[in-house]
């Protein structure tokens, strides 16, 4: 009973992690369209960031990671302005073969600054735990959750409650009306896009505190990130905690109960089921027009 | 009608888009991505000698070490003037920890470039997929790590092994402490926990037998995929076991991540065994440096044994690279020393019978005297360390041991 209920205490942190790492991927997706494979590796960018500033100062990397945000988001939006973009505007499948490729160039331009070793940030808190009775509670798993929470109910304030939200969400819908009713679409867009990529920044500082990590390690997220996206309904913010939990606690069950060297594939695994079953994903809206059709 | 029309449009082109995305992501986190160094091909002088490292990937931390190894010792040999008088030069490809990559690689250098010589590359996994190919084309194949038995079962006569000895061999020295330790503080349990790894496995099957021969008890038994990164749940399944020691067959990062865990879950071992990773320049940082009191690991080097070489090449390394060289550098350099010393010997690149000296030879290396079976299986020991006041201190055998045990291990902290 124990092993049960920590594994699924352990599952949940560790959804929660995904969806922090998920957020701005879901954010841009959803609204724009855009599917950032580089998403994962701006993730490890600000881990690496995280921990050279770390390893030199000393301040608490989770506080760094916070202000490595609008730093993040000035690499998001010069991303956009150089790339996305131009490619977008071509034809916006494109983006996804261009921000593959700024992610594999992002790999290398890593490694080399900051060698192919794995590193780790390893504040006091990264090994302490909650405990409560035989079960514990790490630490920096559930700070990092918070963040998840909080993150997601900012991003959700954003879209829905303020002008900017709603131009967003406009040119979103309809660029040319938009841009009709006075709404900049390009600097609009370019600011959906430097906000998802701001995300990043604490979801770097909680990577460089909970696992090791090396340059290459945004294949393995943006894997789980593409995951608990479709699982929870392209561009669903609770979606995108639902799955992410999902995911959390289906890797925590098959690596305790059925065999450790399944759980990697587990992602896999749900993408291909969900697209099978419900391709909208669990919380993912139809498109309107869908509903008309039908 | 338009306005209907292009919403569904982009539905379904999004769809599409997202089957690619997911190809895409399912191709990236399978294979590693390849690429050249800028060495130029020349048939005739210098020696050309090909080789591919993981140079990214999950084992690049391992590579990177490795391939410094290797060009210290060729630019140790263009030093002292070449071999047999020709000065050498390395071909080096990334097969960024992909086994179909590594083939294609070592199939190139040797159909496509023509290299002189062949140097191996790192892992169990890797060299099980290479050997083949060198056999085949009849090219000398030494390998500086990878001591998985499969990969010799497989009796090749081109195949040298450039450690002490294969994971054979490996669990010897650890089995002997618990052996030697008094029937009441012997531990009575154990869990081995290890990556999908052919040298890894293999040694967790010799360590459960052997540990129950001598009546301790495996209670946790599990194998991870190489692409793990979150260890908690196993970590928290191995604390519901508790077992008296633990045997992590780790590769690289996954051992730091697996400590780790083990502290966030609050347990922590009697004695604790783990392959290769504390032997990584950054493992202490990583774990902290108080928690690496009392962990075992195996050795195929240590900076500081007095065998032909090894000071020079430790004094030599660190003022190059800017710190003392790791085992993985080590095993390179001394994969550098076997060629040479077969090229030399048979005094020009005659494939066969530079394989045919080295399998009737003994070759001085900085790790000691090799020599080899007809399967390419070195007939030494592995060093059995553990780490005291921040460094690795050699334990066992006694012969080479600078420390007594330090027992049990404190706890994390």
């Amino acid at each position: 009973m124990t092993l049960l209920l920590q594994t699924l205490i352990l599952g949940l942190l560790a959804g929660g992690v995904y969806a922090l790492m998920s957020s701005g991927f879901t954010l841009v997706f959803g609204v724009m369209k855009v599917i950032n494979l580089a998403h994962g590796a701006m993730i490890v960018v600000a881990a690496f960031l995280t921990w050279w500033l770390w390893d030199r100062t000393g301040i608490d990397p989770l506080l760094i990671g916070v202000c490595l945000s609008p730093v993040m988001a000035g690499i998001g939006w010069l991303l956009y302005k150089t790339v996305i973009a131009r490619v977008q505007r071509v034809d916006w499948e494109l983006t996804l073969v261009a921000s593959f490729g700024v992610a594999v160039a992002a790999g290398g331009v890593m490694a080399l600054i900051w060698g192919a070793e794995g590193h780790a940030a390893t504040p006091s808190y990264v090994t302490a735990s909650f405990e409560l009775g035989s079960l514990v509670v790490p630490e920096a798993q559930l700070y990092a959750c918070v963040g998840a929470v909080v993150l997601l109910a900012a991003l959700y304030a954003l879209l829905r409650g303020t002008f900017l939200g709603r131009a967003i969400r406009a040119s979103s819908a309809n660029r040319d009306s938009a841009a009709l009713v006075g709404i900049t679409v390009e600097r609009t867009m370019a600011a959906m896009f430097a906000i998802g990529a701001a995300t990043t920044g604490f979801a770097g500082a909680a990577l460089s505190v909970l696992y090791q990590f090396v340059p290459d390690s945004h294949y393995v997220w943006i894997g789980r990130i593409l995951c608990v996206v479709i699982l929870g309904g392209l561009g669903s913010f609770l979606g995108a905690g639902l799955g992410a939990g999902i995911l959390g606690v289906s890797e925590a069950l098959t690596s305790s109960y059925v065999d450790a060297r399944w759980a990697t594939a587990v992602p896999y695994v749900l993408i291909i089921v969900i697209l099978l079953v419900r391709p909208q994903g669990l919380l993912g809206g139809r498109v309107r027009a869908d509903g008309v059709a039908a | 009608m338009s306005r209907v029309a292009r919403p569904r449009t982009t539905s379904h082109r999004t769809r599409r888009v997202l089957g690619a995305a997911v190809a895409v992501a399912l191709l990236a986190s399978g294979c590693g991505l390849s690429g050249s160094s800028d060495a130029e091909d020349s048939p005739n002088d210098p020696i050309v000698i090909g080789m591919s490292l993981p140079l990214s990937g999950p084992a690049a931390d391992r590579a990177k070490p490795g391939m410094e190894g290797y060009q210290y010792w060729a630019d140790e040999v263009n030093a002292n003037g070449g071999l047999l008088g020709r000065t050498v030069e390395l071909k080096v490809l990334d097969d960024g920890f992909d086994q179909q990559t590594a083939i294609s690689d070592y199939n190139r250098l040797i159909s496509q470039d023509k290299v002189d010589l062949l140097l191996g590359t790192f892992s169990s996994d890797l060299n099980l997929a290479v050997a083949p190919v060198a056999e085949r084309h009849k090219y000398l194949y030494i390998q500086p790590s990878g001591g998985a038995d499969e990969i010799f079962a497989r009796d090749f006569n081109y195949l040298f092994f450039a450690q002490p000895a294969t994971t054979q061999r490996l669990p010897n020295q650890f089995v002997k402490v618990i052996e030697e330790m008094p029937s009441a503080s012997r531990p009575k349990t154990v869990a081995l926990v290890q990556q999908d790894d052919p040298n890894t496995t293999q040694a967790a099957e010799i360590f459960a037998d052997r540990l129950g021969a001598l009546g301790v008890t495996t209670v946790y038994d599990q194998t991870y995929a190489p692409d793990t990164s979150n260890f908690d749940t196993i970590a928290n399944a191995i604390k519901q076991a508790d077992p008296d020691v633990v045997i992590s067959g780790a590769v690289t990062g996954d051992g730091v991540s697996l400590v780790r865990s083990l502290q966030k879950v609050g347990f922590s071992p009697e004695m604790f065994y783990q392959e290769n990773a504390p032997t990584s320049p950054t493992y202490a940082q990583a774990i902290g440096e108080a928690n690496t009191e009392g962990i075992f690991t195996p050795l195929a080097y240590s900076t500081e044994t007095d065998f032909a070489g090894n000071k020079d090449f430790v004094a030599g390394y660190a003022k190059k690279y800017g710190g003392p060289p790791d085992e993985d550098a080590a095993n390179s350099y001394t994969a550098g020393q076997v060629l040479a010393a077969a090229v030399e010997a048979v005094g020009k690149l005659d494939q066969a019978a530079m394989a045919a000296w080295l399998h009737e030879n003994t070759v001085a290396t900085i790790v000691g005297p090799l020599s080899w079976d007809a399967a390419g299986r070195p007939q030494g020991e592995l060093l059995l360390a553990q780490y005291q006041s921040g460094t690795l201190k050699v334990v066992a055998p006694e012969t080479g041991a600078n420390a007594d045990i330090l027992h049990p291990k404190p706890n994390w902290q």
